[in-house]
């Protein structure tokens, strides 16, 4: 049988036409054997290759250079280099690009190396598609990082805009704690007014920390927190949404006060958020349970219902952001299923935990509110004396705001304590009144029209009148930035609206007084 | 983050002899294309006399990735400051500068800026300008394109050849044990940062800056170098002031490498004559 065999073709036959193209090159790049593939896809005859021409001779300028940077030092030091994809000059001028795998041998005490090399056209190509893709990408992300830009200047300017008319309605309320209110029915709605301007002051805090929140950089305001009143006040936020939906609420606080090391509004918009799910989660003339239970180390506030349920594969889903959980009835209760993930990143920020449990599908659903208690005991904190007393201040008060309703209600406010107060409505005036009124401190507006608050606070510190005064930066842009650049226009102190009227006061009083 | 790690710095305290303990430093700074490895045959030469300090540049071999901003290392200052930051950090100087190719120039804008840091520095195969300049007659070797060519074949080997360089592998391991590991490191780069400082460095132009020269220096170039050819060093010895210039017989543009005995005693007799 062996001799019907056909010969093999000898060596030099496969290497003269192997697949490859295949090169012996002395230590200086010379080439001293070349097969036909390789003078082939170049065009060159094998003598004019062999001793004439070096690899290098053969590349693109740039081909040569990186020869020169990379392939060299690779070959001295670990003696091989593979899959250098590099240009090579046909005898014709054409390029066409070539795969080079090389290793370096000694053959009889000389070192030469060998070279193996491919076409790699369509390599080429590929390889160039995903660069344009790369690239693609690259200019796609910068996109995105200047639309997230974008969301959070909008952000900054909402927040701004929102804080601007909760400045006079917070100097409103200042004047009507200061004045006299015999009726109680005034007096309550004078309570709920504070509380709810109180609470949106806050949401417009949170509405600068957006950003930071999805970068997981939400500040906790903690303060020592009595759960009980917190509890309440959750209760009655939902309160009426429940009783439109027919449902009983039942309530079982603990019987002994809980001090929490929380942040209280964060703790009342997670009670209120497990409540407002509950209720949204029930169908009518239900029934809601309340539970408040204290072991030694940590507080559980949970929240049952006799609604819908969940069935048991979602439950480790109703805390994702935007949960897709039975979407058409989430839209129909008008939720966007922030609430339970935002109960959830809170309650880890407090050190706490949320958990879901439900029977099934129509079976009810409780939610479970896990938060540590202190292991120092905390007392109440020592109540502050925010009553101020009318008619005790000294003190002159510039106030220069071009929204009336702020000026004129700010220096309403500070009238009543007893401080002389002037107003004006830009900057322009602003100088004038100072130059006659010579006030000794000036709450300054930073958005005036045609003239800003930094301008008008450099020019009145190069004028007699404003060179001494005590300058205040009342502004919406509450951020950092903000405050540095009002300390190098000049200011004293830096105020964002709206101004807490205790503290303004008392900050007055301070510098008034060590003048 | 410390200089050291940002830059991967390595020290060799002087092996032996009586220099030993109150020993010259001399500071290698390597240059596009490769990491501190690229010095493993000059650098030994000279632990028997000096103090040596190796380092990675930004962006380069073992050091902090994620320090190399684009913006600042768009210029050769931003290489030059850091040296001058090992420098400070391994003790300060006088200290004998060797340096190559590009890294020449960054070296030069340190020695500029804080003159009192170096004694001496060591030029291998550096060029102040790689483009031709028709306006003045300069010849740097290349033209525009050519350079645009280069950063094309950077382009075309990101996928094959620096692609499989996972940064993974070059984090923090340091300088990899001479011989397999070897392989495995030698050289590798971000690619996208190898572009980048490729960019930087061919289309560098650093002429107007040679007058303001003071420390001595020595430029040692290659007989047949390709990316700095001969009238580049005539060109720097004539505009460098300070400086001396030896022609080493060598093919390439790595005589520390290729020619590491050659370029000793290039070097060793130039420090002789400083008495450094």
């Amino acid at each position: 049988m062996r001799d019907t065999m056909p010969s093999l073709p000898d060596t030099n036959t496969l290497f003269q036409h192997a697949a490859c193209g295949l090169l012996l090159c002395t230590a200086d790049g010379t080439i001293v054997q070349a097969n036909a593939t390789f003078c082939g896809w170049l065009g060159y005859g094998a003598r004019e290759l062999l001793g004439k021409k070096k690899l290098q001779d053969l590349l693109t300028i740039g081909g040569r250079m990186f020869h020169q940077t990379h392939w060299l030092p690779l070959m001295q030091v670990q003696g091989s280099v593979s899959e250098i994809l590099l240009d090579m000059r046909q005898r014709q001028g054409q390029s066409i690009p070539m795969l080079f795998n090389a290793v370096r041998r000694v053959h009889e005490g000389v070192r030469y190396d060998e070279v193996a090399v491919f076409v790699a056209s369509d390599r080429r190509k590929y390889e160039q598609q995903l660069q344009l893709a790369r690239k693609e990408a690259g200019e796609l992300n910068e996109q995105l990082a200047a639309a997230d830009r974008r969301k959070d200047e909008f952000l900054a300017t909402l927040a701004h805009e929102l804080r601007n008319p909760l400045a006079p309605m917070r100097n409103v309320l200042e004047v009507l704690r200061l004045v006299q209110l015999d009726d109680p029915q005034l007096r309550w709605a004078r309570d709920v007014l504070g509380r709810q301007i109180g609470h949106m002051t806050h949401l417009v805090d949170d509405l600068t920390e957006v950003s930071r929140i999805t970068r997981g950089r939400l500040e906790l305001r903690r303060a020592s927190v009595e759960l009980a009143p917190v509890v309440d006040a959750a209760l009655h936020s939902v309160a009426e949404l429940a009783a439109q939906s027919g449902h009983k609420v039942h309530v079982e606080q603990w019987p002994q006060p809980i001090w929490l090391d929380a942040d209280a509004t964060r703790l009342a918009q997670m009670i209120s958020n497990l409540l407002t799910n509950a209720v949204k989660y029930t169908p009518a003339n239900g029934v809601i349970w309340l539970d408040v239970a204290c072991t030694q180390h940590e507080v559980r506030i949970s929240v049952r219902d006799s609604g819908i349920g969940i069935a048991p594969e979602h439950l480790d889903k109703v805390f994702d952001l935007i949960s897709q959980l039975e979407p058409a009835l989430s839209r129909a209760q008008g939720g966007l299923g922030i609430g339970l993930s935002l109960v959830r990143g809170l309650a880890e920020l407090h050190g706490g935990s949320i958990s879901a449990h439900s029977a099934g599908v129509g079976q009810g659903s409780t939610f479970e509110l896990r938060l540590p208690l202190s292991a120092v005991p905390l007392q109440a904190p020592a109540p502050v004396e925010r009553r101020l007393l009318t008619g005790t201040r000294e003190g002159s008060v510039l106030v220069i705001d071009d929204s009336a309703d702020a000026a004129e209600s700010l220096a309403l406010a500070l009238d009543i304590l007893g401080y002389e107060v002037r107003t004006a409505y830009d900057g322009e005036a602003g100088i004038a009144a100072a130059q006659t009124f010579m006030p000794q401190v000036i709450l300054l507006d930073i958005g005036l029209p045609h003239m800003n608050g930094y301008e008008v606070a450099r020019l009145l510190r190069s004028e007699p009148c404003g060179k001494d005064a005590i300058l205040v930066a009342v502004t919406g842009w509450g951020q950092d930035k903000d405050r540095q650049m009002a300390s190098d226009a000049g200011f004293d102190l830096h105020l964002t609206k709206p101004v807490d009227f205790y503290e303004l006061d008392a900050a007055l009083q301070k510098m008034l007084q060590a003048r | 983050m410390r200089i050291e790690d940002r830059n991967n710095v390595r020290v060799s305290e002087c092996s032996a002899g009586p220099q030993a303990g109150a020993a010259t430093t001399m500071v290698f700074m390597h240059g596009f294309g490769c990491d501190q490895t690229m010095w493993r045959y000059l650098e030994p030469l000279f632990r028997p006399c000096y103090r040596t300090v190796l380092f990675d540049l930004v962006g380069s071999g073992g050091s902090d990735l994620s320090a190399y901003d684009v913006d600042s290392y768009a210029r050769l200052d931003a290489h030059g400051a850091d040296l001058r930051q090992v420098i400070h950090a391994v003790g300060g100087g006088p200290v004998i500068c060797v340096s190559h190719s590009v890294s020449a120039m960054s070296a030069l804008l340190a020695t500029i800026a804080e003159p009192g840091l170096f004694s001496a520095q060591v030029m291998l195969a550096p060029s102040p300008c790689y483009i031709d300049d028709a306006a003045t007659g300069y010849r740097g070797g290349f033209s525009r394109a050519d350079i645009d060519d280069l950063l094309d074949a950077m382009d075309s080997n990101y996928l094959g050849w620096s692609a499989s360089m996972a940064p993974a592998i070059m984090g923090a391991s340091g300088q990899p044990a001479l011989g397999e590991d070897l392989a495995n490191s030698f050289c590798r780069t971000d690619p996208v940062i190898a572009r980048h400082f490729a960019q930087a460095t061919f289309l560098s132009d650093h002429r107007a800056t040679l007058p303001r020269n003071s420390t001595p220096a020595l430029i040692v170039q290659c007989s047949d170098d390709f990316i700095a050819p001969l009238p580049v060093g005539d060109y720097l010895r004539e505009m460098l002031p300070h400086s001396r210039l030896h022609v080493v017989e060598n093919m390439g543009h790595c005589p520390h490498m290729s020619a590491p005995d050659a370029s000793y005693r290039a070097i060793r007799h130039f420090l002789d004559g400083l008495h450094l």
